[in-house]
C-alpha cells in the first residue's frame, strides 16, 4: 500500500507542476504555490533536524568520551559562535557584520587552505593512476602533460605557436568533448527527471 | 440529492469553467513541442531496460562481491552522495545528481543488506539524509532484513562542499568499499582521495563535466558524465534479462549492417539487394 501511495503522490504533484508550467490558471497557480511552499517547509524542518542531530551527536561524543573530542569541540564551538553572532539581541541574522566577518575571516580561508591540498593530491593521484596502468587514467595524464607543455610560458615565435596550439586544443577537441558530454548529460538528466516525476524506480527495486 | 444527469452536468460545467478561466502560457506550437518531448521521454523512461547500453561502466556488477569481502573483513561500506545535496543553495544540475545517486545507494544498500554489511551514508544536506535513510529502509525491507537496519546509519557531516572533503580526509574508519555518487566540484579530487585512502575499493560517479578526470585518477574507473544518470536505469538484478538485451542488440547491429552493406552494394551497382532477396531480377 505504502509503495503505491508514494509514487501516486509523486505523479499527481509532478503533473500538477507541469500543468502549471504550461497553463496560466489562477487556481492551478494557487495549488502549485501551496505545493512548493509545503516542500520548502519540509526542507526547512529537515535542515533544523539535521543541525540538531549533528549537535546532539557531537555533544554525545564529548559526554561519553568517544570519537574525536577535538573535532566535536570544534563543531560545537563553531555552531555556538555563529548562533551567538547571528541571534544575539540587536543582531541582523545572517546579514549581521559579525557573521559576515566569521565567514570571510575564518570559513573562507579554511576552505581555501583545504583546496591548497589539491596540488599535492592531484599529482599523487596522477602518479598512482600511471602506476596502475589504467587505460583511461593514462590517457588523461598524457593529455594533461601535452596541454601543460603547450601552456609553458615561452616567449618568441615558438611561444606564440605553442599558445596558439593550446588555444586550439582547448577550444576544438577538448571543448568538443565537453560539449558532447553536456549534451549527453542533458538528455539523460531529462529522462531521469521524467522517471522521478512519474515515480518510475530502478528495475531491481 | 442531484440526479446522475445533474451531477454529470455540474461536473462538465465545472471543467468548462476551469477551461474558460485558463489560457496557454506558450503558443500552441511550443506547447505541442513540450508535450511531444514529454511523450518521447515517457517512451524512453517506460522501457524496462536500456536497449543500447548493457555495459557495466562503473563496475556496479561487482558490488555484491565487494559486500562479500566486507562481510568477511567485518567492516562496513561507505556511500557518499556527493556535495550538492537536495536543497542546498547550488544549481539544479548538481542537486539532480543527488537524486540520480539515490538508486545507486539503493543498489549498494540491498547488496549490503543481503551480506549483513553495515552502510554509512555521508551527506551534507539534511534532506538528502532523509532520502538516504528512506533508501536504506527500503533496501532492508525489500531484502527482508529489517533486523539489520539499525547497524546502518546516515551521517550528516555539516554544510558546505569543503566540509565533506575534510571529513573523509581525516576519518579514521577503514571501510572495505567506498562509493561516491553525485555532484563533485572543486573538492572532487580531495573527496575521492580521502575515500580511496581509507577504503579497500572505490567506485566514483559524477556528471560534472569539469571533474571528469577526478574519478579516473582517484578510482581508476567510474561513471562519468551521462553514465551517472544512465546507471540507475541499467541496474539489473537478473543476469538473464541483461543477456537478452545483449542478444537483441546483436540482432539489431546485424540488421543495421545488412542494410548498410546492401545500400553500398546498390549504390556501387554491384548488386541490387531487393532483386537478390525477392528474385525479381532473374532473367
Amino acid at each position: 500500500m505504502r509503495r503505491a501511495v508514494i509514487p501516486a503522490l509523486v505523479i499527481v504533484i509532478g503533473v500538477l507542476l507541469l500543468a502549471d508550467l504550461l497553463i496560466a490558471n489562477d487556481s492551478l497557480r494557487s495549488v502549485a504555490d501551496l505545493l512548493v511552499d509545503a516542500a520548502i517547509l519540509v526542507a526547512t524542518g529537515a535542515a533544523l533536524a539535521g543541525v540538531a542531530s549533528l549537535a546532539s551527536r557531537r555533544a554525545g561524543d564529548l559526554w561519553r568520551r568517544r570519537g574525536d573530542p577535538v573535532g566535536a569541540t570544534g563543531v560545537l564551538a563553531g555552531m555556538a559562535l555563529i548562533l551567538v553572532a547571528g541571534l544575539r539581541p540587536g543582531a541582523e541574522g545572517a546579514e549581521d557584520p559579525a557573521v559576515g566577518w566569521l565567514v570571510a575571516a575564518l570559513l573562507v580561508p579554511i576552505g581555501a587552505t583545504l583546496f591548497g591540498l589539491l596540488f599535492v593530491t592531484t599529482l599523487a593521484a596522477a602518479r598512482r593512476s600511471v602506476a596502475m596502468r589504467g587505460r583511461e587514467a593514462v590517457l588523461v595524464v598524457g593529455i594533461a602533460i601535452v596541454v601543460l607543455v603547450l601552456l609553458l610560458p615561452i616567449g618568441g615565435v615558438a611561444g606564440d605557436r605553442l599558445a596558439g596550439a593550446a588555444g586550439w586544443a582547448l577550444s576544438i577537441p577538448i571543448g568538443g568533448v565537453f560539449r558532447g558530454m553536456l549534451i549527453g548529460v542533458a538528455i539523460l538528466a531529462a529522462v531521469l527527471a521524467a522517471r522521478t516525476m512519474l515515480g518510475i524506480g530502478a528495475a531491481d527495486e | 440529492m442531484p440526479t446522475p444527469a445533474e451531477a454529470a452536468e455540474r461536473a462538465i460545467g465545472f471543467i468548462r469553467d476551469i477551461l474558460g478561466a485558463s489560457s496557454l502560457r506558450l503558443d500552441v506550437g511550443p506547447t505541442l513541442v513540450v508535450l511531444g518531448v514529454l511523450l518521447v521521454l515517457l517512451q524512453l523512461v517506460a522501457r524496462p531496460v536500456s536497449r543500447w547500453i548493457t555495459s557495466d561502466a562503473g563496475g556496479l556488477a561487482g558490488v555484491g562481491r565487494a559486500m562479500a569481502l566486507a562481510a568477511e573483513a567485518g567492516t562496513d561500506a561507505v556511500v557518499s552522495l556527493g556535495t550538492a545535496g537536495l536543497v542546498r543553495s547550488t544549481d539544479a544540475f548538481g542537486r539532480l545528481q543527488t537524486v540520480a545517486a539515490i538508486p545507486l545507494l539503493g543498489h549498494v544498500a540491498r547488496a549490503a543488506a543481503r551480506s549483513g554489511v553495515a552502510v554509512r551514508v555521508l551527506v551534507n544536506d539534511p534532506l538528502a539524509g532523509v532520502a538516504a535513510a528512506a533508501a536504506l529502509d527500503a533496501a532492508h525491507e525489500s531484502t527482508s532484513t529489517m533486523e539489520r537496519l539499525g547497524r546502518s546509519r546516515v551521517v550528516f557531516v555539516g554544510e558546505g562542499r569543503p566540509v565533506a572533503a575534510g571529513l573523509v580526509m581525516t576519518a579514521r574508519a577503514r571501510p572495505a568499499a567506498a562509493f561516491a555518487a553525485g555532484s563533485l566540484r572543486e573538492e572532487g579530487t580531495l573527496h575521492l582521495d580521502g575515500l580511496r585512502g581509507g577504503a579497500g575499493a572505490l567506485t566514483a560517479a559524477t556528471a560534472e563535466v569539469s571533474q571528469a578526470a577526478a574519478p579516473l585518477l582517484a578510482a581508476g574507473s567510474g561513471l562519468i558524465g551521462p553514465e551517472l544518470f544512465q546507471a540507475a536505469a541499467d541496474l539489473r538484478a537478473d543476469a538473464n534479462e541483461r543477456t537478452m538485451v545483449v542478444a537483441a542488440n546483436r540482432l539489431l547491429v546485424l540488421a543495421v549492417a545488412v542494410v548498410v552493406i546492401g545500400s553500398v552494394l546498390a549504390l556501387a551497382g554491384v548488386a541490387d539487394p531487393t532483386e537478390l532477396l525477392t528474385g525479381t531480377g532473374r532473367p
